[in-house]
């Protein structure tokens, strides 16, 4: 039977009233999660985990897959009208996400493109999931440690030097991002390292209080400059009079022409990226993002651009919806999260691997088409709730300054349940303050402090097998082909700037 | 920067091991700390040619002391009467002619997200200070 009509069957399964209400609860309550920062998709999928006992396997699952994709939609709300990311996947969205609902005074347009740009993303990444899905997670399982390495230098390098008009502050920001990232446990033997004396650093820096920080806490110490010119302005009636409906958010005829191609690139780039062992959400925003950067855009990234917003916001849908396919015909989590519905999957007595598309085909094609109602449903929920979301943004700065600030703390501790990550939470908003000041972009540092430890453990491991040869990296096809891009780039972005030097001059 | 570079650099080389037969815990950050060191003295000589210093203005202190005020009455007093009472006295105290009206009405939605949504719906167990011993 073709997948085509497997999924027809799947839709039979998802579209009974109680699956319909899971998937639509599972919406909901995803993007409520996901735009409350500090949780996460992690968190909210397993917190929410018991919810799901009542129900039988099938719904169960439907409304935690629900939860976990309308989770990456949510993610952006909060990145976007506060500069505060949800969700890690959400703060490459603060680049351009919070300069257009701020500076281009475009927050509904803003919030459209990316709920328009994460259902495109997210439809390319269900389409491929449906089609050649146990394919896929084979591919992904030919992503060895070398191929790994040779993927994660080039994320990493198309970032730090194409975000930030200075290369050499994008690569001392990034270097500064990872040696964070290496503190705490080593990744491969476990010995502890550059933790001080202090028992909390042994766990490392905690991701989520330090993205609230470095970029929420630091965006509240700079409000506290644009406080005074707004108390002004409202003195003398002038204040910002956001679009508080539907209609004055939709976007314009022009504006789906500039986020259609590059959500569309980053659906498919996402999807591969999800596929990955250990890549995740986060990783697929970063790259769509990276590879935007190699397109043309209307307006530079970085001050507002639609182009930015749906690049990111695409790939990490797709890259949700990727993740799928090693964790249904594979039987292997991408993320912590793909972990926690393995662990649902199990324990409703589901076996996740090859068989399970032929043993489970009921469970398996519904989860799928609950996937595209989900989708669908959490489009319309997001669009419904913009016009309330926006007023948040007429709210006067001086009463938005306490509200982020116990917003950032309340949040951080929710992650770590302790106080180590409130306080890394304010360090590293000092940390992102000083930064901004003297001109360092933060998404470099962020985006390596997240790859740091999958580039590490996988370059360690590429050592190991080689028997400490650097050959492993240039004898195997994909490895060859990607560091071939690597270097291609480095050469690329240095000899750039010589050239339009000798243009100029 | 440099300095920064420079530690790790150091730690990694000294005390983790650098490589023997295989890539030990120093490995990745010693290189890393080097490449800091190099970029940041390069960046260090860049910053020297720029134009216009950054300029610190005293109000951003005024939220650092704030944020810090908050982690200190936290151990003391617990996370969420701190934060009601941060929210109190930023309005009244820092931004003076804030109507109590309006100061109700921002404490109920930190009320909402605080309690509403996080102690309540998510279970998160926040701490309660020195009323941790009354309890």
């Amino acid at each position: 039977m073709s997948n085509f009509v497997l999924l027809i069957q799947g839709f039979g399964t998802a579209l009974t009233p109680m699956n319909i209400g899971a998937c639509v609860l599972g919406a909901v309550l995803g993007l409520v999660v996901g735009a409350m920062p500090g949780i996460g998709s992690l968190a909210g999928v397993a917190l929410l985990l018991p919810l799901t006992y009542k129900f039988n396997p099938t719904t169960a699952i439907i409304m935690l897959g629900a939860l976990y994709y309308s989770n990456m939609y949510g993610g952006s709300f909060s990145a976007i009208l506060l500069n505060i990311p949800g969700d890690s996947p959400a703060v490459v969205t603060t680049l351009d996400g919070y300069p257009m609902a701020t500076k281009r005074k475009r927050p509904g347009q803003a919030l459209l493109t990316a709920n328009m740009a994460s259902f495109v993303g997210g439809t390319i990444g269900i389409f491929i999931l449906t089609f050649m899905g146990p394919g896929l997670a084979n591919l992904g399982l030919k992503f060895g440690p070398s191929e790994m390495t040779a993927l994660l230098l080039i994320a990493m390098t198309s970032i730090s030097w194409l975000v930030g008009e200075n290369p050499i502050k994008g690569v001392v920001i990034t270097c500064f991002g990872i040696l964070l990232a290496c503190m705490g446990m080593d990744t491969l033997s476990g010995a502890p390292r550059y933790e001080f004396g202090n028992m909390y650093l042994l766990g490392g820096i905690p991701f989520t209080p330090f993205v609230i920080g470095s970029v929420g806490f630091a965006q509240v110490i700079n409000l506290i400059n644009d406080r005074e010119a707004d108390n002004e302005k409202r003195a003398r009636g002038e204040s910002d009079g956001m679009k508080l409906s539907i209609r004055g958010s939709m976007l314009t005829g022009h504006d789906f022409k500039r986020l259609l191609p590059p959500a569309l690139r980053s659906g498919f780039l996402g999807t591969f990226v999800g596929v990955l062992p250990g890549a995740g959400a986060t990783s697929g925003s970063f790259m769509g993002y990276a590879i935007q950067k190699k397109f043309k855009s209307e307006e530079p990234l970085g001050t507002g651009a639609i182009e930015g917003i749906a690049a990111s916001e695409a790939a990490n849908n797709a890259a949700a919806a990727g993740a799928f396919a090693p964790l249904l015909a594979l039987g292997i989590p991408g993320s912590g999260t793909g972990a926690v519905l393995l662990g649902g999957l199990m324990m409703w007595g589901l076996s996740p691997g090859p068989l399970l598309f032929d043993s489970e085909p009921e469970f398996c094609w519904g989860l799928i088409a609950s996937l595209f109602m989900a989708n669908i449903f959490t489009l319309i929920v997001a669009i419904c709730v913009i016009p309330f979301l926006i007023k948040i943004l007429s709210v006067p700065i001086k009463y938005m300054i306490p509200i982020i600030t116990v917003v950032c703390v309340v949040g951080a501790y929710s992650t770590s349940n302790s106080m180590f990550g409130v306080i890394i939470m304010f360090l590293s908003g000092i940390v992102g303050y000083l930064l901004n000041k003297n001109n360092f972009p933060s998404a470099p540092m962020l985006l390596s402090f997240v790859l740091a430890p999958l580039l590490e453990s996988n370059m360690r491991k590429a050592f190991i097998l080689s028997g400490g040869s650097i050959s492993i990296f240039f004898t195997r096809p994909i490895t060859c082909v990607l560091m071939i891009i690597f270097f291609a780039i480095i050469l690329v972005s240095a000899i750039k700037p010589m050239l339009s030097k000798k243009k100029n001059g | 920067m440099a300095a920064v570079g420079a530690v790790f650099a150091y730690i990694g080389f000294t005390q983790l091991g650098f490589w023997e037969k295989e890539p030990k815990p120093g490995f990745f950050p010693s290189i890393i700390g080097i490449v800091l060191v190099i970029t940041g003295i390069l960046a260090f000589f860049q910053t020297l040619k720029e134009e216009g210093q950054p300029d610190y203005n005293k109000n951003e202190l005024s939220v650092i002391l704030g944020g810090l005020s908050v982690i200190v009455l936290t151990f003391i007093i617990g996370l969420i009467p701190t934060a009601f009472l941060f929210v109190l006295f930023w309005l009244k105290v820092i931004e003076k002619d804030v109507p109590w009206r309006d100061v109700i009405v921002i404490e109920i939605i930190v009320a909402i997200i605080v309690v509403g949504v996080f102690a309540g719906w998510l279970q998160v167990q926040f701490p309660w200070g020195l009323f941790e011993l009354l309890m």
